[in-house]
């Protein structure tokens, strides 16, 4: 049974040094292109506080902020993930397009992130898309995702590499591929 | 003697107030009726206005209820969710749950929306100056304290609960006690307030129990006034009639006196046998005749009097031709007025028409109004009698009128309404010593409306006296009134 054990450990071990690769830009491979959107592709807004002075990040500024690379905004506020339930579909679609990480890496990501203090706070977990806006409603220094039309004049939408989920070129969509 | 008669009648009694007797006496004999629909007019204008008062105070009170339930209400609800809005906050700290915490901060935002609300309403009511100044204090405490709130929320929110108790108790306790002192500030002004409309309204209702208790007093002194005038009328009515009475019976016994005592002189000069010759026998003979018949009529008429006190048409009424009753009034009056050398001028219009009535009530009419004019002639012997077809202005078309005329000493404007009163003589009839009943004008007047016709008057003070006699026309009344007076016949 310890040896059981161990053997986990070490693969888990395994899997989290392997996720430090995860860091590096995703392969041009998993981002969607423009062909791969279909017509029922639905845009996934990164939604800030309407407070945040912030308007643009690129997909690495994003990364680093969605894992702990980056704790404070340039106002000094000091940055607050939420992010959906484990199973959600956006959560999956930010996994993979943003994070480049599997549900399993990020955890262990964030739990080595809160031992070494990398990570201030982990990331809030909310259950519904109404429930992400409103924490970032509250929160000056959250940051989230919420399917565009989830999205409304309480929070800010941010401008991924300059493009907003209106835009042609916007890269996080979630496909209906992504659903099955 | 009769000098001493009229300085008596000089002597003031209220009897001596001819208008006020008048009036009285009138209210006297409608039972007061005029006088209590005035004091129950008044008395119900009263009532109207007191009732008004009332429900203006109700309605005053009703407002204030109203009002100060509401305020209360209203400042109840704005301390709730004050209290709701931290309250909700403070929740978000006893859970590490996001999405719980997510509702608590939602809960608190609602109730932080209606207390902004009810700020916002007070301020729109506030009308003196110290209230627009606490509600901008309020206003601004409460805007400081969300602030705070904010901050503490954004904490909760972020897992920071160190942080939001220490943001809490450093600025959040401190800024919600005076968001709390304002309030209790909002209550007490609105309970002074409250007083000073209390106040208000209990002078409002004193001055109202004032009112009405003046207008009680006031209703029970015209009450009392009326009763007074009533009764006071009456007793003055009572004692007019019964001094009409008394001079009735003085001048009935003046009138029945002179014959008698000729006759009693006469009776005795014939018992003695102081007479013996034919020529003074036939003499006496004839003023015993002559009084003997004089008190006759004057029995006559009094017996006449009294048979039309009831005022019941006395008469069977059929067509008759007034030229021929007057002209047998006028033989049978001949004796007097020829005795005191009166000119009597007949003017008879040709063709006049039969008029509805009874022979011996248009004679006895026209007897006492032509006795009348006899007696009060005066110097001037003339009498003047016409007779008149007429538009009547009394409904019928036409009426045949009768006019006694004489140029005598005539009648003071305010005795006209009187003259016709039973037993009424006028002082200045008294004091030029006319001697008469009273009942002559009274008689004429009621066996004049017992036929369906009437008696008017025209008189000014010496010159002289118009009485006209007005019948109706038997062409229009003629087969009614005879039906009418077939029927007074059988009763």
């Amino acid at each position: 049974m310890r040896l059981l054990t161990a053997i986990i450990t070490a693969l888990t071990l395994a899997t989290a040094l392997d996720s430090d690769f995860a860091f590096a830009p995703p392969a041009s491979g998993s981002v969607l292109s423009s062909a791969d959107r279909s017509a029922t592709s639905e845009p996934l807004a990164i939604v800030v506080n309407q407070s945040n002075p912030t308007d643009n990040l690129s997909l690495a500024e994003l990364r680093r902020v969605l894992l702990g690379g980056r704790n404070y905004w340039s106002n000094g506020r000091r940055i607050t993930v939420v992010m959906r339930d484990p199973d959600d579909l956006e959560r999956k679609v930010i996994l993979r397009e943003v994070c480049g990480m599997t549900e399993e890496q990020l955890k262990n990501h964030i739990l080595r992130g809160l031992f070494t203090g990398e990570i201030l706070v982990s990331p809030k977990i909310l259950s519904s898309p109404a429930g992400v806006r409103k924490f970032v409603f509250n929160v000056p220094g959250g940051i989230g995702y919420l399917r565009l039309s989830d999205v409304d004049s309480s929070v800010k939408i941010l401008r991924i590499d300059q493009l907003l989920p209106e835009d042609k070129g916007y890269k996080l969509r979630i496909r209906s591929q992504a659903a099955d | 003697m009769k000098a001493d008669t009229s300085k008596k009648r000089k002597v003031w009694s209220p009897y001596h107030l001819p208008f006020l007797v008048r009036h009285l006496a009138a209210g006297s004999r409608y039972d007061g009726i005029f006088l209590l629909l005035i004091v129950s007019s008044i008395v119900a204008t009263v009532a109207v206005f007191v009732i008004r008062d009332l429900q203006a105070s109700n309605m005053e009170a009703q407002i204030m209820y109203t009002g100060a339930v509401r305020g209360l209400q209203r400042i109840g609800e704005l301390q709730y969710d004050t209290q709701e809005t931290r309250r909700a906050t403070l929740y978000a700290l006893t859970t590490s749950d996001s999405n719980l915490q997510v509702e608590y901060a939602d809960q608190s935002r609602a109730a932080d929306l209606r207390v902004r609300n009810g700020i916002a309403e007070y301020a729109l009511q506030a009308n003196i100056a110290s209230k627009v100044k606490l509600a901008s204090r309020l206003n601004l405490d409460w805007t400081h304290y969300l602030h705070i709130r904010d901050e503490v929320l954004a904490s909760i929110l972020e897992g920071s609960t160190r942080e939001a108790v220490s943001l809490d108790l450093t600025g959040g306790v401190p800024a919600f006690e005076r968001v709390r002192q304002d309030l209790n500030e909002v209550k007490r002004l609105y309970e002074q307030d409250a007083a000073e409309r209390l106040n208000n309204l209990v002078a409002s209702s004193h001055r109202s129990m004032w009112r009405l208790l003046a207008i009680l007093i006031f209703t029970f002194l015209l009450s009392l006034a009326a009763v007074w005038v009533i009764q006071r009328g009456r007793m003055l009515s009572t004692i007019h009639l019964a001094k009409l009475q008394m001079e009735f019976v003085a001048s009935v016994s003046h009138e029945l006196r002179t014959p008698l005592a000729v006759l009693s002189s006469a009776s005795d000069n014939l018992a003695d046998g102081l007479i013996h010759e034919e020529s003074a026998l036939r003499r006496y003979g004839a003023v015993l005749q002559h009084q003997s018949r004089k008190m006759t009529a004057l029995v006559d008429q009094i017996l006449l009097f009294a048979s039309t006190e009831d005022r019941r048409n006395r008469y069977i009424l059929h067509p008759v031709d007034v030229a021929q009753v007057l002209d047998s009034v006028l033989e049978s009056t001949a004796e007097l007025t020829k005795k005191d050398g009166f000119i009597i001028d007949r003017d008879i219009q040709p063709g006049l028409p039969l008029v509805s009535g009874d022979p011996l009530g248009i004679s006895q009419c026209l007897q006492n109004l032509i006795s009348n004019a006899v007696k009060y002639s005066g110097d001037e012997r003339r009498i003047a009698v016409r007779g008149t077809l007429e538009r009547s202005d009394r409904g019928s078309d036409h009426e045949v009128q009768i006019s006694v005329i004489d140029k005598g000493i005539g009648i003071d404007r305010s005795e006209l309404t009187r003259i016709f009163e039973p037993f009424y003589r006028s002082p200045r009839v008294n004091g030029l010593q006319i001697y008469g009943t009273g009942l002559g004008l009274s008689l004429a007047k009621r066996i004049a409306e017992s036929m369906g016709g009437r008696i008017t008057v025209n008189s000014g003070l010496s010159t002289g006296s118009t009485f006209v006699l007005h019948l109706l026309t038997a062409k229009e009344e003629g087969q009614s009134t005879a039906s009418e007076g077939v029927q007074h016949a059988r009763q």
